[in-house]
């Protein structure tokens, strides 16, 4: 009896032991067209599987895809392989075409989108990241950026994208390759602007897909317009606050308690609080005011009494 | 002070061991029976509703929110503060808005009998008893008794309600078995004056069988099962119907008895217990947002119970353990946008297991003591992650899961004489919150118009009570009883408003979270007379009344106001009847804190008889009445939103018994 139960304990023992390492170490293991081992170009077989990983939550755009000096692949990745009006999150990545291998340093610059309106013969870009950088600590191969699209693609106009490359000291161009910006389904709407002075300001709701029913954070960028418009638009410079008051206009407007408001983080995101207590469309009414607490947007009593800048969110 | 309600059944056979020992039982009201004279009774018999029955209880009334599922509330305590078992089984209600209190899920034909324990002095498996413990005692046929048949049928006129059930018993030395079939509907029912009201229609058909095998050892092995199911019920009083209510309720359970021993048995018992709830909404008019509001409760326990007793003791020991599960949801439409969800009970896991000792001491010269005492251990996990993710909206320090202890003990004395019987007693007990109140998710209250949110801080309630009884005979066949009970809370747990926060029903006035109050007191007093005045005439009279007061003095809701009863009851040979009157004062301590509204006095009459023949080998009795014989319309404080009572109700039914 004490025997077997040494026996089954043991045997428990290096189970365990095996499985630890199969985890710590991710040499030997083969993933089809990736050689997962140590690259002087790139990192570690740990951190190249923790890319690997990551891109296997996304999407390849494959429009966007480009071929550097027939030595590099570099793909760009959405979560649906798609984009859609509002924040989009996008990500590069860069192969080697010999080995598969990603690699480390290449940059990505210039990211330009631009919308040809067709009746009123012009075009204009829209907001985006201010750089393309490295995603995180432990993937260094991953690059980051984001698109924030005014428009969907439709008969009014469309949507083209350029962006330069560099890959270990070896530059390419990717050109106006034409892209689709799908509309945002009914009871979304996660972009939305607001006049001051002379100048227009967009506020990109950034994580509207990722709220669920409780508390959740809420991340917003705020853009201005540039000018010519045919530039991507940086973040403001001006510094906000952003009040915010969910409500369901399906059910008597009711809201939720522990809100708080947006205020500018180190990064030049906009971070709040936002507490969703069901599913289904909630209206986010907004109240922007200015570094001095001044109202420059939004707050205003429509009839049924909510600011009529707003965000749609539909859990 | 332990009450029982005999349902004597349709069968010849004689009540098995399950019906309270009259030793312990300081009071008993036989409902059904045509050879107990002078007893009160439901005058419907056995076509008479679970509803109707529990109505006989002197401190027993019912909230009414259509014609079926009243709400048994107990020394004015409901649900929250009552226990209900099924023969010692827990069983818990799935309905959110309480449209299902779990004496819904039997029928009149399942039970032998219905017992109360009043207070904190309970049955030996209830918990969270502060009001009183209500178990229904099913009806087995037991060993030796043959075969055994019966078969009735009922009418009324008032919603043309039909009731039909047959049941049939073969009962021999070494193994028994006995069940039966019951269909019960109603179309709308009309209120005094005849206006219909809509929505209070229902349907309801049960089946029960109950099974028992001596073992050579002379132990027994006995199983029993019910299935019941409502559909098409109505409810007045809410803005919902419901589509479906529906129970399956079993048990496995094994009796040792003892010979020659002062141990006099073991019960053990295993069951399990479900219920399916599903409301709906599609049938009303000028719904703004139909919604889908599914309930689903399941319950598995057992106890394990063993008597004993000497010449002094009457000794219970009980230990029991269960695990409840609580399910509920709520889904909105509204037309043409995404549908709104939300997790009303997160899926609430519920582990309790408790151990409890009853002992009657008999003292000698006409005394006697009850002693009971119950510790209790609660384990609660939510397992419902979405439910808990909105919760914590509202409380983010909440946990999801949560331990309590409850307890209770309590005494009582008795000293009896020829003439003159004296009781006083003394209890402490708490009780957990329940699901509702600790985690509850925006439950719309029609009593008040709030949503209710429940609160996973809440303190444990608990109570004091104190109660004293006198009974005298002075002879000439006068009987005259007093009664009174005081409760005295600490951490009384109700809805409080709360301002901050925006409601989420359309209409609603705003939301309430369950909180403490500090303290609260309860109290139920009576005095009743009965006159025998010659073999065929009885007189009774009863007066009741009760005060509820929170912790600002202000009057708690749903306390009845002074009520009375008072009948004559006629019997010659094979014919009984009965005149009744009864009626409630102005509810003139009214909760309006609490959101409710006065309620004004009434008075109805009824008149009753039964005849009963005896045929060559069976039997048949005829029931006739009138309830509301003038056709009043009234409704009286525990109708919810006021819905009115029935108008003018002939019934008539037809009992065979073999
Ligand atoms: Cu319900």
């Amino acid at each position: 009896m004490k025997k077997e139960f040494v026996f089954v304990l043991l045997a428990f023992l290096t189970l365990g032991l095996v499985s630890c390492n199969s985890n710590d170490d991710a040499k030997g293991i083969v993933i089809d067209g990736i050689d997962l081992s140590d690259d002087v170009d790139c990192c570690s077989a740990e951190e190249a599987l923790q890319v690997y990983k990551f891109l296997q939550t996304v999407k390849i755009v494959p429009e966007l895809s480009t071929v550097v000096d027939n030595k590099y692949n570099v793909f760009a990745y959405t979560r649906t392989g798609t984009f859609h009006k509002g924040y989009n999150d996008i990500y590069f990545v860069a192969t080697k075409r010999s080995s598969g291998n990603y690699v480390r340093n290449f940059e990505i610059k210039n990211v330009t989108p631009l919308m040809y309106m067709v009746k009123m013969n012009m075009s204009h870009s829209t907001p985006v990241s201010p750089v393309f950088d490295q995603f995180d600590d432990s993937r260094p191969a991953l690059r980051h950026g984001w698109i924030s699209f005014l428009m969907n693609t439709s008969d009014a106009g469309y949507w083209n994208l350029s962006y330069d490359v560099d890959v270990l000291g070896t530059s390419d161009k990717v050109s106006n390759v034409s892209i689709d910006v799908n509309a945002l389904p009914e009871g979304q709407d996660w972009l939305k602007n607001f006049k001051l002075g002379d100048d227009t300001y967009f506020l990109s709701l950034v994580n509207a897909d990722k709220f669920a029913t409780g508390t959740n954070e809420i991340s917003v960028y705020v853009s201005r317009k540039n000018n010519p418009i045919t530039i991507p638009y940086g973040l403001a410079d001006k510094t906000f606050t952003i009040e915010i008051d969910p409500r369901m206009p399906d059910m008597g407007n009711h809201t939720s308690p522990g809100n708080t408001t947006l205020t500018r983080q180190d990064d030049g995101s906009y971070k709040g609080v936002i507490n969703l207590t069901m599913t289904g469309l909630w209206r986010i009414h907004l109240t922007v005011k200015d570094a001095d607490g001044n109202v420059v947007a939004g707050g205003d009593d429509l009839k049924d009494g909510y600011s009529s800048l707003y965000w749609d969110v539909t859990l | 002070m332990i009450l029982s309600i005999l349902l004597l059944s349709t069968l010849g056979y004689s009540p098995s061991d399950s019906v309270a020992s009259p030793a312990r039982s300081i009071d008993e009201v036989v409902v059904v029976s045509a050879r107990a004279e002078g007893a009160q009774r439901s005058p419907k018999g056995i076509t008479a509703s679970i509803d109707e029955h529990l109505s006989v209880f002197r401190n027993v009334n019912l909230v009414r929110r259509g014609a079926y599922a009243w709400e048994p509330v107990v020394n004015n305590m409901a649900t929250e503060r009552v226990s209900t078992t099924i023969d010692g089984m827990k069983i818990f209600y799935a309905c959110t808005d309480k449209m299902d209190p779990v004496t819904s899920y039997v029928e009149s034909a399942n039970l032998q009998s219905i017992s109360l324990n009043s207070g904190l002095n309970g049955n030996p498996q209830s918990t969270g008893n502060i009001g009183g413990s209500v178990d229904l005692k099913l009806r087995k046929a037991g060993f030796g008794n043959g075969f055994n048949a019966g078969a009735s049928k009922g009418f009324e006129t008032n919603g043309n309600v039909q009731v039909y059930e047959a049941d049939a018993a073969w009962s021999g030395e070494r193994f028994y078995v006995n069940g039966g079939l019951s269909y019960r509907r109603a179309d709308n029912y009309k209120e005094g004056g005849g206006r219909v009201v809509d929505f209070s229609q229902f349907r309801k058909v049960n089946a029960f069988s109950n099974t028992g095998l001596r073992l050579s050892n002379g132990g027994v092995l006995e199983h029993t099962l019910i299935y019941d199911r409502a559909s098409d019920v109505g409810y007045p009083a809410l803005n919902m119907d419901v589509s479906k209510a529906e129970a399956v309720i079993t048990s496995l359970s094994y009796r040792h008895t003892f010979s020659d021993s002062w141990l006099e048995a073991w019960d053990t018992k295993g069951y399990y217990n479900h219920i399916t709830h599903i409301m709906d909404d599609t049938k009303r008019p000028d719904v703004e947002i139909h919604m889908d509001m599914p309930g689903k409760s399941s319950t598995a326990g057992l106890y394990s119970l063993l008597t004993a007793s000497t010449d002094v003791h009457q000794l219970q020991l009980n230990y029991d353990l269960y695990y409840n599960r609580l399910f509920a949801d709520m889904t909105m439409y509204p037309g043409g946008a995404a549908p709104m969800y939300m997790v009303t009970w997160p899926d609430v896991g519920t582990l309790n297991t408790g151990a409890a000792l009853t002992d009657v001491v008999t003292l000698g010269r006409g005394q006697s003591l009850r002693l009971s005492a119950k510790v209790a251990q609660q384990w609660q996990k939510l397992n419902d992650e979405e439910g808990y993710h909105a919760l914590r909206v509202f409380f983010p320090g909440m946990k999801d899961s949560y331990y309590q202890t409850t307890g209770r003990v309590a005494a009582q004395y008795a000293w009896e004489s020829s003439k003159v019987r004296l009781t006083a007693g003394a209890g402490w007990g708490s009780r957990a919150p329940t699901v509702t109140e600790a985690y509850g998710y925006y439950l719309n209250n029609t009593f008040d118009q709030y949503d209710y949110i429940g609160n996973p801080r809440l303190k444990n309630e608990s109570a004091t009570e104190v109660n004293a009884s006198v009974r005298w005979q002075p002879g000439g066949g006068l009987t005259l009883t007093a009664d009174a009970n005081a409760f005295l809370f600490s951490n009384y747990i109700i809805g409080q408003f709360e301002r901050r926060l925006s409601a989420m029903t359309v209409g609603a006035e705003g939301v309430k979270v369950y909180g403490n109050l500090s303290h609260a007191t309860i109290i139920n007093t009576s005095v009743e007379a009965d006159w025998q005045l010659s073999r065929s005439l009885r007189w009774h009279g009863r007066l009741t009344w009760a005060s509820g007061r929170d912790d600002e003095n202000d009057p708690l809701p749903l306390i009845s106001p002074v009520a009375y009863r008072t009948g004559i009851d006629f019997s010659a040979g094979r014919w009984t009847a009965q005149v009744l009157v009864e009626g409630n004062g102005t509810q003139t301590h009214f909760g309006e804190k609490y959101g409710e509204t006065r309620t004004d006095a009434y008075t109805v009459a009824g008149l009753n008889g039964q005849y009963h023949i005896p045929l060559k080998t069976s039997s048949l009795t005829l029931r006739a009445g009138v309830e509301n014989l003038f056709d009043k319309r009234y409704t009286s404080y525990s109708d919810w939103r006021d819905i009115p009572q029935k108008g003018r109700n002939v019934y008539a039914s037809l009992v065979w018994t073999l």
